[in-house]
């Protein structure tokens, strides 16, 4: 049935839960835009032979007409279809720079394909100067904080950092008092978690 | 009006809806699985999915029947106990196809139907929501159609977000998308060398 495998597409997107990412099915997006090459020639031959018959093609309502009106109406659906698959997946990237930084982990960045990476670098590097010219970091504090400092136990070998004005040592299994702002980016990638008595 | 990109409403619009041509259509022969020429016969009955039926219909060339879903059967079963009838299985969009299709057919019945079956369905979820443990998906789930678990989803989450404001503790998270890889990565580790 034409538009089927673009709907396909879509449903293996509905099924994912919201805000993961499966990788990026380029085999059936490129099966999908031979879909569409082949409507459009479908469609174009259907034209011409209302062309050759010398009908004018405004106002023939024939088969071919039909024809020609079902091949452009599944070449829609296709196009329609292949946006939203793109567009979803832009979302989440876009909220990935808020949520995991400016790089990316390897098991991530498997899933993109190659125009996805260009959007989120682009994405990332308009952040980053609308950032610098505000000369405010938008990704902190994005829960809004009860205190400037909290505790937090280190999950992960860090090694050494320098916070603010002085470095500092961050082993594994270790707490620390820090500045909120500081230890945020570290919880959301998970090296991080915040201590509770 | 839903989106353009919105998925659920191309989903949606997948579902098949049987109509009968009014015209002949060339080179089309794939809809039509009886047809041994690639065309489609004036008059001959097809199932297309509703993105295509409902164009075709604007330009009359088809016409719609009423879906099974909407059948006199289902009604009956509504009636009887609305709660326990399993509208997945007829059709996931139930209620989002009932609205499209009430004005491409001549049943002007289905509004008030999809009203009742809402109404009569809505009680029972809102309770269960609310009710609901949290890691096991209660099995009356499967009955929804799409839009019902959506809203049961809603209510489930927003009773979670409740009890864990109520209770206090960590509101700062490892971003979600990293937690589900670290559990592939585990496994993964004692194979490599």
């Amino acid at each position: 049935m034409y538009g089927r495998r673009a709907s396909q597409l879509l449903r293996e997107l509905a099924c994912s839960e919201t805000g993961q990412l499966t990788a990026f099915n380029s085999d059936a997006f490129d099966q999908v835009i031979k879909e569409c090459n082949e409507h459009n020639l479908q469609l174009q031959s259907l034209i011409r032979k209302i062309e050759d018959e010398n009908l004018d093609i405004q106002t023939t309502r024939n088969e071919d007409h039909f024809g020609a009106v079902i091949h452009h109406l599944s070449l829609i659906r296709n196009k329609r279809c292949l946006m939203a698959y793109m567009y979803n997946r832009a979302e989440t990237i876009q909220s990935l720079r808020w949520k995991v930084g400016p790089v990316l982990p390897q098991e991530i960045q498997e899933k993109l394909n190659y125009s996805e990476e260009e959007c989120f670098k682009n994405h990332s590097a308009a952040i980053q100067s609308y950032m610098s010219e505000l000369d405010l970091d938008l990704t902190v504090d994005m829960v809004p904080p009860k205190d400037p400092y909290i505790r937090v136990r280190v999950l992960d070998d860090i090694g050494e950092v320098c916070l603010g004005d002085h470095s500092i040592s961050l082993t594994k299994h270790s707490l620390h008092f820090l500045r909120r702002t500081d230890a945020e980016p570290f919880i959301s990638q998970g090296m991080m978690e915040e201590f509770l008595e | 009006m839903p989106g353009y990109y919105d998925i659920d409403d191309i989903i949606m619009e997948e579902e098949p809806i049987s109509v009968v041509f009014q015209v002949g259509a060339h080179g089309v022969g794939l809809l039509d699985p009886g047809s041994e020429t690639n065309n489609v016969e004036n008059g001959a009955k097809v199932d297309l999915p509703f993105w295509l039926a409902h164009e075709l219909y604007l330009r009359q060339a088809v016409s719609i029947s009423v879906p099974a879903c909407f059948s006199q059967k289902t009604r009956k079963e509504i009636q009887a106990d609305a709660a326990c009838v399993d509208l997945r299985i007829r059709c996931p969009y139930f209620y989002e196809l009932g609205c499209k299709i009430v004005p491409l057919v001549s049943d002007k019945s289905i509004g008030s139907f999809l009203h009742y079956a809402f109404t009569g369905r809505y009680k029972e979820i809102l309770s269960k929501s609310h009710s609901a443990s949290v890691v096991t998906v209660p099995k009356f789930s499967t009955r929804l159609t799409k839009e019902e678990s959506q809203l049961f989803e809603a209510a489930r989450s927003s009773m979670l977000a409740f009890k864990k404001w109520r209770l206090g503790g960590s509101r700062l998270e490892k971003a979600s998308i990293l937690g589900r890889k670290r559990k592939t990565t585990i496994p993964a580790c004692p194979s490599t060398p």
